[in-house]
């Protein structure tokens, strides 16, 4: 295999030092690259391909060294890797005979590992909420506000370039945490026990920030309206600008400061920003508690699912593959039966039936509890039952019996009566007060409802009453009943009679309208 | 007034709580969307009262929630191999070996598996699950490209669709049989959390013979006082006793018999006030027999031409204080066809059918603790007696025409 010389790198495409990653093998080209790379951390610039066998690790070494060499040489194919003859001593003939190579990365190799690595870095990330940058920020702060009494352009500008690193870092993490909480919380592909190991840490984590944030987060803001008072930190930023701007070349002098000035003004209004709300826009420091407050009941909802897959489902399964073996073990049909009766408990009561009949029988003349079955008497079986297993003659079907016309015969009955008590109703107002005398003949219909609707009226007459309102039990009439004193007697006519009482005046009134 | 009020709301009430009782005996898993929706509604109106009878007295938890009522119920005895999980169709055909494995395989399945599943997905994975060397070492293999097999797993699919584990979403089996469709089901993970009333998770189990695993299935937990001993025994009567037609002394351990004679009326009054059965005690044990006849999967005397059979041959058998042979219960179905054959159906009344007349007629009466088979043939039990008639009787007697 070494025996092939090695090709010179192609540069057509000119990023053929990434082609390895979609080749076959692409995990053994990278454990290999990273082999040149911790060598070369280590100062060793050649490998041979015995060195790059020895140095992967145990559990990804390939079982055959040759492998090692076709990788390389594929690799030095893309250009990541540059390959010079061996010109070291050798000990046995063959060796000698074999074509040896030393191995080197190039420029193009390690740019693209470092490409990689960067890759790396920024996928696996998960952030980090860095209370400690919060202290930071509070002592940087505080210089500040010292430095601010007597201003010193080289202070100044060390202290701000501090702050505003410190807190750069502190919001590029946060945003990082953001995004990996959410991921987390997700839980797509996440291991379940990773998970519950995490869970604790996250939670505890998350309670520790969210007090620093509470506590310092005030502290800081505080000491940034300490310093934006009388526009202290602007002098001190033009000083940082200043001082900045003094490397500048001649010719850019009054731009560059300028600029500058621009660009710290910038930074420390981000930063006034993230803890200070304003403008009815809320502070990043508080959006971010909020949303590190908000991790921890979802954090728990994952909980909970993951202890109900645990709980619930798994055993759960395994119980019901246990009785299928089971029930593929027991010895016969009557053994399964009654593995399915005592397992799943789904069989209804079964019991014996008895007539009324015997009931009664029963109890006129009680059987003593020493009588055997035999000696009592025994169920009486509808003897047509016996004769022919059914109870009813046979050749007359039993018919559900059509009881439409029955039924329309009451719906009838109920319309009309409906009417008729409308009917009456409407005879019985009196659309305005009038006598009793005054009321003439009733229909009884009529004048049962009107009795009803005095009786409801006197009910509620007192000795000293001279007037009353009543509504009707149902609530359908209204009466209006007073007294008069002319001692003068009112007669209703029906056809059952002649209905006599002193006169009153009376008003009878629907209240449907009111129902 | 309000005395005659009262008891007309005790005695409402009273029946209300006896359907509710029933309903739970009859079917142990209610639906709130089953056929058996009013039944449901009584039962969580009475829940408390309930739950209280069925734990103080069987033992038995009964759980409620707005979906589903489901009593755990544990049988009084293990012995009993008359209650088969049938399927869900009018043959209601007991479940054969291959469908029980099938049945625990799909449950299993649907445990691990999501809110819905289509029944070809739940089909493959129940192919891998009988991949288990247990299962293979025992002779089971499912492939499901059979129609026999896919008609197993259609049947065990309905029994579920039955209980509400699951619910047709689209699709219908017949065509998942004919390979031309698939069906689609929500799967109910709370009435499927409820399904097995085993006391014990079977995985947990390590017994290797099967009436030991049986046993521990329903073990209850230790037993180390007088008074746990006594209630795990008045538990033990009582479900006996609701459950199953006949209780007879003979079958009791001593223990139990005594404690069964000094409680006897307690029982029965307990179970009385639940369900409105009434005690029928007699010298060799107790039926706890039901006045409205609905109590019951086997009905004896019953309508039509197999239960015809079944009371003539038990009046025969009833007659006869000895074991009978079955050569000699199918000579009396042959002489009984002459008589009655003019109100049989038809396929009774053909030479040869006596075989399965006197099968289905034997099933009943097995199930209703009436007789049992021993070698030989068949020997009538004491409660058998029920159903004798005077004197056996060839022809139609006197009295009876009178009282025709």
């Amino acid at each position: 295999m070494t025996s092939t010389p090695p090709e010179p790198p192609r540069t057509a495409t000119g990023y053929a030092p990434f082609a390895h990653l979609t080749a076959p093998n692409a995990p053994l080209y990278r454990r290999v690259m990273s082999a040149f790379l911790v060598a070369k951390e280590r100062f060793a610039v050649h490998l041979r391909p015995e060195d790059v066998y020895a140095a992967l690790a145990p559990e990804h070494r390939p079982a055959d060294p040759d492998a090692v060499a076709t990788a390389l040489d594929r690799l030095v194919g893309w250009g990541n890797l540059r390959a010079d003859p061996d010109t070291s001593r050798v000990t046995a003939v063959e060796d000698f005979y074999r074509k040896r190579f030393i191995y080197q990365l190039t420029r193009a190799g390690e740019a693209a590992e470092q490409a990689l690595s960067v890759y790396d870095e920024a996928l696996g990330r998960r952030g980090a909420l860095q209370a400690v940058a919060l202290h930071d920020i509070v002592t940087q702060l505080k210089t500040l506000v010292v430095i601010a009494e007597e201003p010193d352009a080289a202070k100044a500008h060390l202290a701000l370039s501090t702050l505003t690193a410190r807190f750069e870092a502190l919001a590029e993490n946060a945003r990082a945490f953001m995004g990996s909480l959410q991921r987390t919380i997700d839980l797509h592909d996440v291991d379940i026990e990773v998970f519950l190991a995490y869970k604790d840490r996250l939670i505890q984590y998350l309670e520790r920030f969210i007090q620093d944030l509470i506590t310092l987060g005030g502290r800081i803001a505080a000491l940034i309206g300490e310093l934006e008072d009388d526009d202290r930190v602007g002098a001190l930023l033009r000083l940082a600008a200043a001082r900045e701007a003094a490397d500048a070349a001649p010719d850019e002098a009054d731009s560059a400061e300028a600029r500058a000035y621009e660009r710290w003004t910038a930074k420390w209004s981000g930063l006034a920003a993230w803890f200070v709300s304003a403008d009815g826009r809320e502070s990043q420091a508080r959006l971010l508690r909020g949303r590190a407050l908000g991790a921890i009941p979802q954090l728990l909802a994952v909980v909970r699912q993951l202890n109900e897959r645990r709980a619930g489902r798994s055993d759960r399964s395994a119980d019901f593959r246990a009785l299928a073996r089971w029930f593929a073990e027991a010895p016969d049909d009557a053994a399964r039966h009654r593995l399915w009766r005592a397992a799943f408990g789904l069989y209804p009561a079964r019991h014996l039936t008895v007539d009324a009949a015997t009931l009664d029988g029963r109890t006129a003349r009680p059987v003593p509890a020493s009588t055997s079955w035999a000696g009592a008497e025994p169920l009486r079986i509808s003897p047509q039952l016996r004769r022919t297993g059914s109870y009813e003659r046979r050749g007359k079907a039993r018919r559900v019996q059509d009881r439409s016309a029955q039924r329309r015969h009451l719906a009838e009955i109920a319309a009309r009566q409906t009417e008729e008590i409308a009917a009456a109703r409407a005879r019985l107002a009196t659309g305005g007060t009038t006598r009793l005398s005054a009321l003439g003949e009733l229909d009884p219909l009529a004048f049962r409802l009107f009795l009803q609707l005095l009786g409801d009226a006197l009910a509620t007459w007192r000795p000293d009453t001279r007037t009353t309102t009543a509504t009707s039990n149902d609530g359908t009439m209204e009466i209006r009943l007073t007294a008069l004193s002319d001692g003068t007697t009112a007669e209703i006519r029906t056809p059952g009679g002649v209905f006599r009482g002193p006169d009153h005046t009376v008003e009878i009134t629907p209240a449907e309208g009111r129902r | 007034m309000t005395a005659s009020l009262g008891e007309v709301l005790e005695g409402r009430r009273t029946a209300e709580f006896h359907k509710a009782a029933r309903a739970l005996l009859k079917e142990p898993l209610l639906l709130a969307d089953g056929p058996q929706a009013d039944e449901f509604r009584l039962v969580r109106r009475h829940a408390g009262d309930l739950r209280d009878w069925f734990d103080r007295n069987t033992g038995w938890p009964l759980r409620v929630d707005a979906e589903a009522a489901r009593l755990g119920r544990t049988p009084g005895t293990l012995a009993d191999a008359t209650h088969p999980a049938r399927e869900a169709s009018r043959a209601r055909v007991p479940f054969t070996r291959r469908r029980y494995v099938l049945l625990c395989l799909a449950l299993a399945a649907l445990e691990r598996g999501e809110a819905q599943i289509a029944l070809g997905r739940l089909a493959e994975q129940v192919v891998l699950d009988a991949a288990d060397p247990h299962l293979a070492a025992a002779g089971i293999a499912f492939t499901l490209e059979r129609r026999d097999e896919r008609l197993d797993l259609a049947a065990v699919v309905r029994l579920l669709l039955r209980h509400g584990v699951l619910r047709r979403v689209a699709g219908d089996e017949d065509a998942y049989v004919s390979g031309a469709g698939d069906v689609l089901y929500d799967v109910r993970r709370r009435v499927l959390a409820g399904l097995l009333a085993a006391r014990r998770g079977p995985s947990l189990i390590t017994a290797e013979g099967f009436e030991e695993r049986l046993a521990e299935l329903t073990a209850e937990s230790a037993l180390d006082s007088d008074e746990l001993r006594f209630r795990a025994i008045r538990q033990r009567l009582t479900r006996r006793l609701l459950d199953d037609p006949v209780l007879y002394y003979a079958e009791l351990t001593d223990e139990e018999l005594a404690y069964l004679t000094r409680q006897r009326a307690f029982i029965a009054a307990r179970i009385t006030e639940l369900t409105g059965l009434v005690a029928e005690v007699r010298a060799e044990g107790i039926a706890m027999v039901d006045p409205m006849d609905d109590l019951t999967d086997v009905r004896m005397p019953e309508q039509g031409t197999h239960g015809h059979v079944t009371l003539l041959l038990a009046e025969h058998l009833a007659a006869s204080d000895s074991t009978v042979s079955r050569e000699e219960l199918e000579s009396r179905v042959r002489e009984l066809a002459v008589e009655h054959g003019g109100f049989w159906s038809k396929n009774a009344r053909q030479p040869g059918a006596e075989g399965e007349l006197v099968e289905l007629a034997l099933a009943k009466l097995t199930a209703l603790g009436l007789v049992a088979v021993v070698p030989g043939g068949v020997a009538p039990l004491p409660a058998l007696a029920r159903y004798a008639v005077g004197e056996t009787v060839v022809k139609e007697s006197p009295r009876k025409a009178q009282q025709q």
